[in-house]
């Protein structure tokens, strides 16, 4: 799960463990939030991203799809206000799986071994990239060549020289499995110590983002590194911090690398409390058992809303819920019902309500606003009840009573039930048929595969965020892997391919405007928000950077002066 | 030897119920690990390395032999071996369920004895009404309370039981006081009735007055008459009691976030990790029968005419 959980602990895992716990975790959560009091929160940087990528299999992880989020946030101490020394405390999932930099799957396992482990690229402001093993990057005249100068005096853990002999060997490796839609073995040479260049199968002009943590699985590893071996049996890496002892019932601690390349972390140890129930890591923030809580969601983390001692920080991303109608038959194959739909739905209600207003609004397309080439010009739909009624009339359609398919995940039972509301005075009648995410992943993806969509014409799914939207674009608008509307559009995809084959910011706005446009005309998906992802600390805190995909960079933290 | 092949059947039908429960559960492990967008090639070749993908007959053949090989494999989820995570877990849940005990025999049996000896009058009662809220109160309610008021609210213990490494034994007594004390509230009550309902019998036996009227001191009387009578129904609750904390003690676990054998299984069914769900659950039935076992020989020492039945 999401993560959180949910979206993400596993998002999944939250819920199922939850569901499993019943009345306790209900209890527990309602009983703390009986005991907090005001409510209080606080800010978050965000980031955005760009980018697009050409092959769609080789995105992120499968593990990645539960909860991500998809913008660096960062706790922002004034300058020299964080003092040397400490243990910070972080309540985290716990890692779902062994920690292979190479295999792992799932955000708790991220957020470990990332402590430890780097990318080529890192995340800057704004969701661009920023330097991190990598000083700088360029492409070639047609984007088929990319050069990476990498950070010189970086050192291993075991004390040994960072070259460029291990990018070679950790991108040889990755062409196997994650990269192999980008690169084959040998594709990457290395013209000295510290230049490499990675040849690829075809043009892309946003490469770099497959070599950063928005694509987990790229960690940089040593030359000498054997796939399977996992962090803690032999502990490694360029990051801040050592692992120093592991266990995966209970947690994990980390101490500072004094020779890292970003300076000395402030930091002596960073001590992982590992749980996978969200009230439990609320708690231990709550009672001071845990300096910082790596991610939450809104559901089930009102105890931290509303605590006046805890910051709670917003990670903007292009996490989204997308609710599918079938384009190609049955009541949504006319454009008007859709487009109904989507007028009959108050989104910025629906962001207050269930969100606690913490997202970004939504115009029915995969399009964030955190994206840099995102087209804020474009008009927002807003709510029209009337005219929603005349397209329904129209459609000959009013009076619609249709079923809304949708998994107990978060908050998505309570937006479907307000959207049940909403549309009623649209005159349509929804009945909700609210399932086990057991039931509606596993079943209806193993029946219907490759459509995840169960068969049905009408319901919700989330989707996680990602650094660059091709995976929304390709898979759930274009090539009907995850087409649950199952929407064809010549347009479209000319757009989306234009997008694509963009080298320059420039290109991609143009593109992307046009994609948003198309999108939201013929609406196979409503997109309501974009939600953020949460992560919360004490006051006594700051400096951690949260990426949303669950990395939780700890080089910079540490306690206020 | 009838007792010997009585478990290993008890075994066999616990490893089949266990494997016919994993079964029924809804989801497939290889999507369940790898998220509901994996390809469904990774998850086809993570089923098959799993043997996930085999007979349901072959899987049920294999979980069968590692009961009795006691070999449970690696955990689908971390890959770390089975037994490398429960016997841990276990070690834990002794600790806590130690801790419980120790607290929870003495104070219980004590609090029966003082109410039997003031049969129908306020503390009695006190004693009594104490005893029933208190069991019927779940344990992770309990729990959730404590934790709330004095772990979170008052900070006079520990949110998260787990101890870290290199903690002292009285160091460990801080974290794990607090859950403890969960249990020690949910089974006061049960045992404290128990042994009220035995006292109360012994006192008015016959036995007694005939021990009373020989001249013995009343606690004479108590500790070499009564309570050897009254304690045998208390030993048989204690020791299904033994079985439960090692196992049923989830939701205290949950709740103060201990690594236990209770949370290792919720957090196996959780994922369908199935060789951890086996092991952990097999281990607690084991735990179950060694108390009923050491529950048994402890009634025949106290109570004779347990002793003379078995050598007739």
């Amino acid at each position: 799960m999401d993560q959180f959980a949910q979206g993400n602990i596993s998002r999944r895992s939250f819920v199922k463990r939850g569901a499993v716990l019943g009345l306790s975790t209900t209890f527990i959560g309602a009983f703390l939030a009986a005991c907090g009091s005001d409510s209080k929160k606080s800010s978050g940087s965000t980031a955005a991203s760009t980018g697009g990528t050409t092959a769609p299999g080789a995105t992120t992880a499968p593990g990645a799809t539960t909860a991500p989020a998809d913008t660096t946030a960062a706790t922002a101490p004034a300058a020299g206000a964080i003092k040397q020394g400490g243990t910070m405390r972080l309540a985290s999932q716990k890692p779902g799986s062994p920690l292979d930099p190479v295999a792992m799957d799932n955000l708790g396992t991220y957020t470990v071994v990332t402590q430890s482990f780097e990318y080529l690229c890192g995340k800057g402001d704004n969701a661009t990239l920023a330097p991190a093993l990598a000083e700088s990057w360029s492409p070639n005249a047609d984007g088929s060549e990319w050069t990476f100068v990498l950070r010189q005096g970086v050192k291993w853990h075991d004390g040994s020289a960072f070259t460029s002999a291990d990018v070679v060997a950790t991108m040889d490796r990755l062409a196997g499995s994650n990269l192999k839609a980008y690169l084959v073995e040998g594709a990457t040479t290395a013209a000295d110590d510290f230049t490499v260049t990675m040849k690829l199968n075809t043009p892309d002009g946003q490469f770099p983002y497959q070599v950063s943590l928005y694509n987990p699985q790229t960690l940089i590893t040593p030359v000498s590194f054997v796939l399977g071996t996992t962090l803690d049996k032999v502990p490694t890496g360029t990051g801040p911090f050592k692992l120093d002892k592991y266990d995966v019932a209970t947690g994990a601690t980390f101490v500072a690398n004094v020779d890292w390349w970003g300076g000395k972390p402030f930091l002596d140890k960073v001590e992982f409390i590992f749980s996978d129930d969200i009230a439990t890591q609320i708690s231990g923030l709550q009672g001071d058992a845990a300096d910082a809580l790596v991610q939450f969601s809104v559901v089930g983390g009102d105890a931290l809303l509303a605590d006046p001692n805890v910051i709670v920080e917003g990670t903007r991303g292009a996490a989204h819920r997308q609710i599918w109608m079938n384009t190609r038959e049955g009541n949504f194959a006319d454009v008007r019902v859709r487009q109904a739909v989507a007028l009959g739905i108050d989104r910025q209600a629906l962001i207050d309500t269930v969100l606690r207003g913490k997202g970004d609004i939504g115009n029915d397309h995969p399009i964030a606003p955190v994206y840099e080439f995102f087209d804020a010009a474009q008009p927002q739909r807003e709510r029209d009840i009337e005219k929603a009624k005349a397209l329904l009339k129209e459609a000959g359609k009013e009076g619609l009573s249709i079923t809304m398919h949708v998994p107990k995940l978060q908050e998505i039972p309570q937006l479907a039930e307000l959207i049940q509301t909403q549309l009623k005075d649209i005159g349509m009648n929804i009945e909700l048929n609210v399932e086990s995410t057991d039931t509606f992943y596993d079943e209806w993806c193993k029946t219907y595969d490759p459509i995840c969509d169960g068969g049905q014409e009408f319901g919700i799914v989330d989707y996680g965020n990602r650094g660059v939207p091709d995976v929304y674009l390709v898979k759930a608008y274009a090539t009907g892997e995850w087409n649950s509307a199952h929407y064809v559009s010549k347009p479209f995809n000319a757009a989306v391919s234009e997008y694509q084959a963009s080298l320059d910011l420039a290109g991609r706005k143009t593109a992307i405007s046009k994609v948003q446009k198309i999108a939201n005309e013929d609406v196979p998906y409503v997109i309501p928000y974009f939600y953020n992802t949460l992560y919360a600390h004490s006051k006594k805190v700051g400096g951690i950077v949260a990426s949303g995909l669950g990395h939780f960079e700890m080089g910079k933290a540490g306690f206020l002066a | 030897m009838q007792r010997l092949a009585s478990a290993i059947v008890t075994l066999w039908l616990l490893a089949t119920i266990v494997f016919l429960i994993v079964n029924v559960l809804p989801g497939d492990v290889g999507r369940k690990i790898l998220g509901p967008f994996a390809p469904k090639e990774d998850v086809a070749a993570f089923n098959h390395r799993l043997g996930t993908d085999r007979t349901v007959i072959a899987q049920y053949l294999t979980s069968i032999r590692r009961v009795f090989t006691l070999d449970f494999g690696d955990s689908y989820q971390s890959g770390q071996k089975v037994t490398d995570i429960i016997l841990p877990a276990l070690f834990r849940s002794g600790k806590l369920a130690l801790l419980a005990f120790v607290l929870t025999i003495p104070i219980s049996i004590a609090a029966g004895i003082f109410a039997a000896r003031r049969k129908d009058k306020f503390a009695d009662r006190v004693v009594v009404n104490v005893g029933l809220a208190s069991s019927s109160i779940p344990e992770f309610v309990t729990a959730a309370v404590l934790l709330s008021v004095f772990c979170v609210n008052w900070k006079l213990g520990e949110v998260f039981a787990n101890p870290p490494a290199g903690t002292s034994v009285i160091g460990q007594f801080r974290y794990l006081l607090t859950p403890a004390m969960a249990m020690v509230i949910a089974y006061f009550g049960y045992i404290a009735r128990m042994t009220r309902a035995g006292v109360i019998g012994g006192l008015q036996s016959d036995y007694a007055r005939t021990a009373t009227m020989k001249g013995l001191s009343k606690g004479t009387v108590m500790r070499s008459h009564i309570l050897r009578n009254a304690l045998a129904p208390t030993i048989t609750v204690i020791s299904v009691q033994v079985g439960y904390l090692f196992g049923g003690i989830i939701g205290v676990e949950k709740v103060f976030n201990y690594a236990g054998l209770g949370s290792t299984m919720l957090t196996a069914v959780g994922a369908k990790d199935i060789p951890v769900l086996q092991g952990a659950v097999l281990l607690v039935g084991i735990i179950y029968m060694m108390s009923t076992l050491l529950a048994d020989l402890l009634i025949a020492y106290l109570n004779p005419r347990v002793r003379l039945e078995k050598t007739r």
